[in-house]
């Protein structure tokens, strides 16, 4: 008798689920993804929004309920190779679409746990990605669950059945390329850039139609190479980056230049632009390359249509450290003398916090918000850092002859105050959530290196924590005054995303495994579970039957596992996984 | 009882064997008993190691072929993929496997022998290399630069390059060398190509005047052009740093019989001459490493 009772509820709840998905199952729409934000059924963007500001306007669960929130489900990815799981998940009609190491995706139904369809891309032998096998979210749009690969492939997949619509080869792997980012959809177009941080390598940001994968425009990030827009499937000069090339390069290094934009970028409607950051430049010794170095560490405005770049920032101009200037931009508004401001963030690698007017990429102010900064002593009032040039790892040519060169120690390393991990805005709090790490490196030249069985001049590098009790912070800073109106320390460094709530809650993932529920005035730890292994990956929320749930992925790894020193020691016993965690409160 | 876990047991170390030869790195006796020697060659790296229609070619292939064929034991290429640095190479061939798919091989070729780099200490002082051992040096590696004598009339010393363009692989010494020395005067006729081989084809269709890069290179390539045109330069290369290196071989450091018992084929092949001529069949110029010079001019 009990038992078919509650058969029957089974059966008709999966009847209620099946009749609503029905209803509700059309494609994602562009509109969809612009108001993604305040649609709270749905997670359909990276970022909860093209603006990547992370931010829900959710409060069902807020700092009075959340001691309440449980896990209603969990997912294993499954594989013995797990590694680092970086993705956020995406929410749609009853689905969540997530990708896993080895560039993988998965479908679930998000009331069951059950998996749906699984894709495993067949990876080639000999990619080299460099910094863990990761992948960090798919883009929807239609009907298609569209995703990177780390052998630098697009790929589109049916939402239903995970089977391929099209696959696109964005770069070579061979030549040291490939796609961890999630991509993201602007106007019906998909866009993405490359990672390859490999020397010979010149990025490139491209927009392809989101419905056959077809090229529209590609815009290299680099000072002096030719842009391409297709119309009517004829390819067409679309304008030197820069103008010319050699202005900020000597010689010819601008040929090989890197800037490869790695992670993507976010997306303003307001003022119709793309926001792409860029990686450091190449080769590594800085002294080869006098000069600014266009575009790499830079912040790119990009138009969508065209792929025109319509202003950029230079975090880093002539990098020697390996700032990156790949975090994400994130667009905002703020009231300044009863004024709008059309702002945007970013917390750079280099330990700075950046504002910038977003319609034009002028700079209205700049603070640090790592504790400790070696390299720069502060910001002009055009942004430019003014450097220490101590500090600057120094020239190998000038090294005698089989001695290792003088060390640097500075500050912060090169996985950056802030690295991949995306920070969060609060529009309630207005206040900006920065995943940062405090630790710093040593530098020297060495004479005695080998590449390919050549004699080569390399770098001596190894990082390590400025304080015995933590490296990862979690800060709260107001973009106004560059105020930290409180932090959480953590003795790992922290590498997973921060999402913010209306329900004033801040939540954010540790290496330890703990996804965390933070007061978002305050600080003050409001929740706290530990989900196995590390988190890495960045939480979302969402509302379905009138219930407000979370999800985060856990499974330790990245790019902090593969550096030794005693960074190593400090996580060498944190267990790896591969799941999806599932919270709601109770009914 | 006892028994059947005992046959369990054996099971189960059997079917181990079975796995751990492609997946691990073996000793030498493990390596005669699988009648099978893995061994780690970089991938399209002419003229050391490389494909062609399906068929391994190259110095390194010839010399691994030989060290198999004397060991008694058949022959399976791991192509490498190159890291930024050996260091590289050597944690994802040879010890720790590459964290894709952790498989390595027995013995890896064009490792350098150089006692400063195998000692080399980490900021901890902890040996960076103490998981490999490297030995048998074959060959010594140098620079050198080729170029067109309808261009250049001759290249006595590195001043020519103030007036004459030179191709150099990117992200290389040559690169680094002529981009910095002599306060940068040569840095805007170095002109720069993904390989060496792209750098005489541009010599070739007349864009450049010479190439730099590896000896073996530049020898193996300045024949492929076949013209009296294209020369090689005896010129010096002040302030490059490392003028000359040796070039050897690299086992896993638990695995010191095997390293002795390659040593010893290695040896006997370059006291034969053999090695020599392996490096003439391809066209490289070939130095012998100090190591042995004093041993090999004795008899005399």
């Amino acid at each position: 008798m009990i038992t078919a009772g509650k058969n029957k509820i089974l059966s008709l709840s999966i009847a209620m689920s099946l009749t609503f998905t029905g209803l509700a199952n059309a494609g994602v729409t562009d509109k969809d993804i612009a108001n993604d934000q305040m649609t709270t059924n749905d997670v359909v963007t990276y970022g909860l929004g093209l603006k990547g500001q992370r931010y829900s306007p959710l409060d069902k669960i807020n700092t009075e309920t959340v001691k309440q929130m449980h896990p209603v489900w969990s997912f294993s990815l499954g594989g013995e190779k797990q590694r680092g799981q970086e993705s956020q998940p995406m929410v749609k009609d009853g689905v969540m679409y997530i990708t896993g190491s080895y560039s993988r995706v998965y479908a679930i139904d998000v009331n069951t746990g059950d998996e749906l369809w699984q894709y495993d891309a067949r990876l080639p032998d000999g990619i080299m990605p460099c910094c863990d096998v990761i992948n960090r979210g798919v883009a929807l749009f239609d009907d298609l669950v569209i995703f990177g690969t780390l052998d630098a492939k697009l790929v589109a997949l049916h939402k239903d059945t995970g089977k391929v619509v099209w696959k696109k080869k964005v770069e070579d792997y061979k030549a040291g390329y490939s796609i961890t980012a999630a991509p993201i959809i602007v106007k019906g177009k998909v866009i993405t850039g490359v990672a390859g941080g490999e020397f010979g390598v010149v990025g490139k940001v491209r927009a392809y139609d989101a419905k056959n994968g077809k090229l529209v425009w590609e815009r290299p990030t680099v000072e002096g190479h030719m842009g391409y827009i297709w119309k009517n499937g004829k390819k067409m000069d679309n304008g030197i980056s820069g103008g010319k090339p050699g202005q900020t390069w000597p010689a010819e290094l601008w040929k090989s230049g890197g800037a490869a934009p790695w992670l993507g970028g976010t997306y303003d409607a307001d003022v119709d632009l793309l926001f792409f950051g860029t990686g450091n430049p190449a080769p590594w010794n800085s002294h080869l390359r006098p000069g600014d170095n266009l575009f790499s560490s830079s912040r790119l405005a990009i138009d969508p249509d065209t792929g025109k770049i319509v202003w950029h920032f230079q975090t880093t101009p002539h990098d020697g450290w390996d700032f990156d200037g790949v975090n994400e931009l994130i667009s905002f508004d703020y009231k300044e003398k009863g004024k709008t401001i059309k702002a945007a963030a970013t917390a750079d690698r280099n330990g700075f916090f950046y504002v910038l007017n977003r319609e034009n990429g002028d700079f209205i102010r700049g603070f640090p918000f790592a504790d400790k900064i070696t390299w720069a002593s502060g910001l002009t009032d055009e942004g430019r850092p003014i450097y220490v040039d101590s500090n600057r790892p120094g020239d190998p040519s000038k090294s005698k002859d089989g001695n290792k060169g003088s060390t640097v120690v500075s500050a912060p390393a090169f996985l950056g105050a802030k690295n991949w991990m995306p920070m969060a805005y609060s529009q309630d709090t207005e206040l900006f959530y920065v995943p940062a790490n405090e630790w710093q490196m040593d530098i020297w030249n060495e004479p005695t290196a080998y590449k390919k069985g050549a004699a080569y001049l390399g770098a001596g590098f190894t990082i390590k924590a400025i304080n015995e009790d933590y490296i990862g912070v979690l800060k709260a800073i107001d973009p106004k005054t560059g105020k930290v109106i409180w932090r959480y320390n953590n003795y790992a460094p922290l590498w997973g995303g921060v999402l913010v709530t209306a329900g004033n809650l801040v939540f954010t993932g540790t290496p330890e495994g703990y996804l965390l529920g933070l007061d978002a005035k305050t600080g003050e730890v409001k929740y706290k579970f530990n989900t196995g292994s590390g988190i890495v990956g960045s939480p979302i929320t969402w509302e379905m039957d009138g219930e407000q749930y979370l999800s985060v992925l856990s499974g330790w790894g990245g790019a902090v596992p593969l550096w030794g020193g005693d960074v190593a020691e400090r996580i060498k016993h944190f267990n790896q996984g591969g799941s999806v965690w599932t919270f709601k409160l109770p009914k | 009882m006892k028994k059947s876990n005992f046959n369990a047991l054996i099971f189960w170390l059997s079917c181990c064997s079975i796995f751990c030869s492609t997946a691990f790195a073996r000793s030498y006796d493990d390596i005669i008993e699988s009648n099978e020697i893995v061994v780690a060659v970089y991938r399209d790296y002419i003229p050391f190691s490389y494909q062609e229609n399906g068929e391994a070619k190259g110095i390194d292939v010839v010399i691994a072929k030989h060290i198999a064929k004397k060991l008694g034991v058949k022959l399976r290429f791991r192509w490498v993929t190159a890291d930024e640095n050996v260091e590289g190479d050597l944690r994802n061939n040879l010890w720790k496997g590459h964290f894709l798919k952790r498989t390595v091989a027995d013995l890896m070729l064009r490792v350098p022998y150089d006692k400063a780099y195998s000692l080399l200490r980490d900021d901890i002082g902890e040996l960076v290399h103490e998981q490999v051992h490297m030995f048998a040096p074959y060959h010594t590696e140098s620079w050198k630069i080729a170029f067109n004598n309808q261009k250049i009339e001759d290249v006595s010393t590195m001043a020519v390059f103030q007036y004459h363009d030179i191709g150099v692989e990117v992200d290389s010494i040559p690169q680094f060398y002529l981009m910095s020395v002599f306060n940068g005067r040569m840095s805007k006729r170095a002109k720069q190509f993904n390989t060496v081989e792209s750098a005489f084809t541009a010599m070739h269709e007349q864009k450049i005047d010479a190439v730099m890069g590896l000896r073996s290179q530049i020898s193996y390539y300045q024949h492929q052009l076949s013209s009296p045109n294209y020369q090689l330069a005896s010129n010096a290369f002040p302030n490059i740093g490392k003028q000359q290196w040796d070039i050897g071989m690299a086992v896993k450091s638990d695995y010191r019989q095997l390293g002795y018992a390659v040593a010893d084929i290695v040896e006997a092949m370059i006291a034969s001459g053999e090695i020599k001529k392996i490096f003439e069949d391809h066209y490289a110029i070939y130095q012998l490493p100090a190591l042995y010079s004093v041993a090999m001019e004795q008899p005399q």
